[in-house]
């Protein structure tokens, strides 16, 4: 949450301009066919022809390669490691001592790994070419409830000052001789008292701004305009459509691929 | 525009009334300033103006309040935004934080109204103006100093053209400059004349300085009603747990002292001070 | 115990270089404000008084103390620290054991803890209160027990952080009036502020900063007539002077009195 739009990479892209709700679907699209394919390296497939060219398209691969490889790899090695070496039965593939690496846990892990690749580069491929703002206007529009809409805005916004207020806490602890420097233990239990002042001060600011909110006839039913306005085409409400279908067309696929073993019996 | 009749108003773990037998009548375009020590009833006072009491707090009301013909306990908080604004002194409360710009921040509210976006669009390049926040409209509000996240606070409200404005201190949180320019914004308001305001405050030289009229809360009581240069002259403000500006002490230190007239007015500006004085 | 500010100066890790070669003198027992627009470092330079904030070049000591050689949490011995936001230091449930932790912590006895406590509550005039939950209380009753909390404490230098902000005539008059106290026990009294009324009537030395550095420092009764120069950082003079100044009188009163005096000498 750096930038004043969250995560937003500002660019003058094809890939920025487009509708928001055509980003969404193409990310959403490319998990579940990544997900629905059989074979291991499907998800890594879909990586490569789906994910990285659009990232290319939108200035945005460097930022995108980096930030997912860097959230994803922990969680990776972790997987490697316990479907590797606690695979139940199955082919052994290497012998470590009192453990056995085992062929279908790596496996598991490859594919495994490679769902989460393009679910995490999908997500920040979407975050890093599409303002939140308009990214939640466009749900809104289909119908997304305005309250959610201002959750997930207004916590882009205020969670930074969240941590200066954290900070701000500790700061004034310290000065009445709250001792934070030195061992694990000793700083750990120093933010103990922090909670409370976190918590209580934050509720107290919640019910000024639940007022303000009221105010600005927030709680309004019934339909509202917007100053912001975006851009859609009949070609890309085409191409959602088509990814929708395609997206049906792979699920009945992989249902049949399952089912069809059943009947044949 | 504003009536209170018979006003009495417990919070819902209060053990003394909030408000007590308060009634009030305020004319259209009047701007009247409420003063007051410290739970006196002040902001209390203000959330009943905009209906936030009892909507919002919940408690005991009695009595009637009606702003604008419309009778705030019996309806809702929505009919009631639009017809009436609020702002009260913390700037960065009031700031939605889901807007990413001054101009959308303060289009906020018309959004709600369902406003047309061609009608929108001048009636925030009008505000921008009369708050003097037109070169910042593609800033983000939170890289606003306090003073001007709080005019921007006051444009999203005036913005939706309110019949009446209620300021709950709106300048204790900002330094000097800051009052200062909130202070002028209201200025031109009560020179403009079209909405009603009210306004509680603490610093009174400013309430001196632009008020029609200024009403002082005792315990949750009206204890005093009239002209700005009266009351704030009053020997009964210490009573109330205020104290008069330096000028009026000065003026009556002097009168003590025998080196003026105990019969002339006392000032409570700083030009009548040395008109006063001279 | 003597306050003493080298050639500081410190930036940001941002970047942002908020203090250019500031050096003050404050001996024990003075009572000094520090006003100045916002953004001219005051803050930042009074963090560097009790470590918080430690400087880029230059050093800060208090007593036989350099700031860079001891933790924020030993120099709450020292040097106690009223922040602007009652609800960003509050953490007890209770007001008495809130007024209690900064002592607690500074290794007090509990007979100490106990009187200090006490004191400092019939100070800011809540004894009452003293079982109550800090947040039932009023924003500004929250703010008096920060200030309770500091004083029983009872460090040699106390800083105040806008103490005036939010209260109304008894409040500033009691906040002044322990000040006074603070004053009476020769215990050195820091305060920034924008109330230049507040500060003409109970501080001795007004600090001018503009921009990272000191633009004046002096004796109140000098520093606030300077209209035009503290109006480069955003400062009005106090009220009196003001109108003496509008009055064409030669002296500068920081009181009534003051300015009684100065019209029957006429």
């Amino acid at each position: 949450m750096s930038g004043r739009y969250g995560l937003y990479v500002e660019r003058q892209t094809e890939i920025h301009r487009l509708h928001p709700l055509t980003k969404l679907v193409y990310v959403l699209a490319c998990l579940l066919v990544g997900w629905l394919i059989p074979g291991a390296w499907s998800p890594y497939f879909v990586l490569l022809i789906g994910i990285v060219p659009v990232a290319l398209a939108g200035g945005v691969l460097p930022q995108v390669f980096r930030n997912t490889v860097k959230t994803v790899a922990p969680f990776a090695l972790s997987l490697f490691i316990i479907q590797g070496l606690f695979w139940t039965g199955g082919t052994v593939v290497q012998q470590l001592g009192p453990f056995s690496l085992k062929a279908e846990g790596l496996w598991f892990a490859v594919r495994g790994t490679g769902r989460i690749l393009v679910a995490v580069s999908g997500f920040l491929f979407l975050n890093y070419t599409t303002r939140s703002d308009e990214l939640m206007l466009a749900l809104s529009q289909k119908g997304l409830p305005n309250s959610i809409s201002y959750v997930v805005l207004s916590t882009i916004q205020i969670v930074p000052r969240f941590q200066q207020k954290a900070n701000t806490i500790l700061d004034a602890q310290r000065s009445r001789g709250l001792e934070t420097e030195g061992s694990f233990l000793v700083r750990t239990r120093a933010l103990l008292p922090m909670v409370l002042p976190l918590l209580l001060g934050s509720i107290v600011d919640i019910d000024e701004r639940a007022i303000a909110l009221e105010v600005r006839a927030f709680g309004r039913q019934g339909p509202r305009t917007s100053l912001l306005t975006l851009r859609d085409t009949a070609g890309q409400r085409g191409a959602r459509w088509l990814m929708a279908l395609a997206v049906v067309v792979v699920i009945g696929w992989r249902l049949w691929l399952w089912l069809a073993p059943r009947f044949a019996a | 525009m504003i009536r209170l009749s018979d006003v009495t108003y417990s919070y819902p773990r209060g053990t003394a009334p909030a408000l007590s037998d308060l009634s009030l009548e305020i004319p259209a375009g009047q701007f009247c300033a409420v003063i007051g020590a410290n739970g006196a009833g002040k902001t209390t006072l203000c959330a009943t103006l905009a209906g936030f009491v009892p909507h919002f707090y919940r408690g005991d009301l009695s009595g009637d309040v009606t702003v604008a013909g419309i009778n705030l306990p019996l309806s809702s908080p929505a009919e009631i935004a639009g017809t009436v604004g609020l702002v009260f002194s913390n700037p960065f409360n009031q700031i939605t934080g889901a807007r990413f710009s001054v101009r959308e921040e303060v289009a906020f509210g018309l959004e709600n109204m369902a406003v047309p976006v061609a009608e929108m669009e001048s009636r925030i390049e009008e505000i921008l103006r009369f708050v003097g926040l037109e070169g910042l409209a593609d800033r983000s509000p939170f890289a606003l100093s306090g003073g001007q996240q709080q005019r921007l606070a006051i444009a999203s409200v005036l913005v939706m053209r309110p019949k009446v404005i209620v300021l709950d201190e709106p300048t204790s949180q900002l330094d000097p400059v800051g009052s200062r320019e909130v202070f002028t914004v209201l200025r031109d308001l009560a020179a403009a004349d079209d909405a009603t305001v009210f306004l509680a405050e603490q610093k009174l030289e400013w309430v001196a300085a632009f008020a029609d009229r200024v009403i002082v809360l005792h315990q949750g009581r009206l204890v005093a009603d009239g002209l700005p240069a009266e009351i704030l002259a009053s020997p009964d403000l210490e009573r109330y747990g205020l104290e008069p500006t330096r000028y009026t002490q000065a003026a009556r230190a002097a009168q003590a002292a025998g080196l003026r007239h105990a019969d002339a007015p006392l000032p409570v500006t700083l030009e009548q001070a040395v008109e006063f004085f001279s | 115990m003597n306050l003493i500010i080298d050639d500081v100066s410190f930036t940001y890790p941002a970047g942002a270089e908020a203090l250019r070669g500031i050096s003050l003198h404050i001996s024990e027992g003075e009572a000094v404000a520090i006003v100045g627009e916002n953004g001219a470092g005051k803050t930042t330079l009074v963090k560097h008084f009790n470590g918080l904030l430690k400087p880029t070049r230059g050093r800060v000591t208090v007593g036989d103390w350099d700031t860079r050689t001891q933790s924020v949490a030993r120099m709450a011995a020292r040097v106690g620290y009223v922040f602007q936001n009652p609800d960003d230091q509050i953490v007890e449930r209770t007001v008495a054991d809130e007024v209690a932790f900064g002592p607690r912590r500074l290794g007090q006895s509990e007979a100490d803890v106990a009187a200090n406590s006490a004191a400092a509550l019939a100070m800011v005039e809540l004894s009452e209160e003293a079982q109550t939950h800090p947040y039932d209380l009023s924003a500004p009753q929250r703010k008096l027990v920060t200030l309770a909390s500091v004083l029983a404490m009872r460090t040699p230098i106390v800083i105040f952080d806008e103490p005036t902000m939010g209260q109304d005539a008894r409040g500033v008059a009691l906040i002044g009036a322990i000040i006074e106290e603070l004053k009476r026990e020769k215990r050195t009294v820091i305060i920034i502020t924008h109330d230049i009324d507040f500060c003409a009537a109970h501080f001795e030395r007004v600090v001018a900063m503009a921009d990272g550095r000191v633009l004046i420092d002096g004796p109140a009764a000098d520093v606030l007539t300077r209209a035009d120069l503290l109006a480069t950082t955003n400062v009005e003079p106090p009220q009196l002077i003001r109108l003496a100044q509008a009055l064409g009188l030669s002296a500068a009163p920081l009181t009534i009195d003051g300015l009684i005096a100065n019209l029957q000498g006429q």
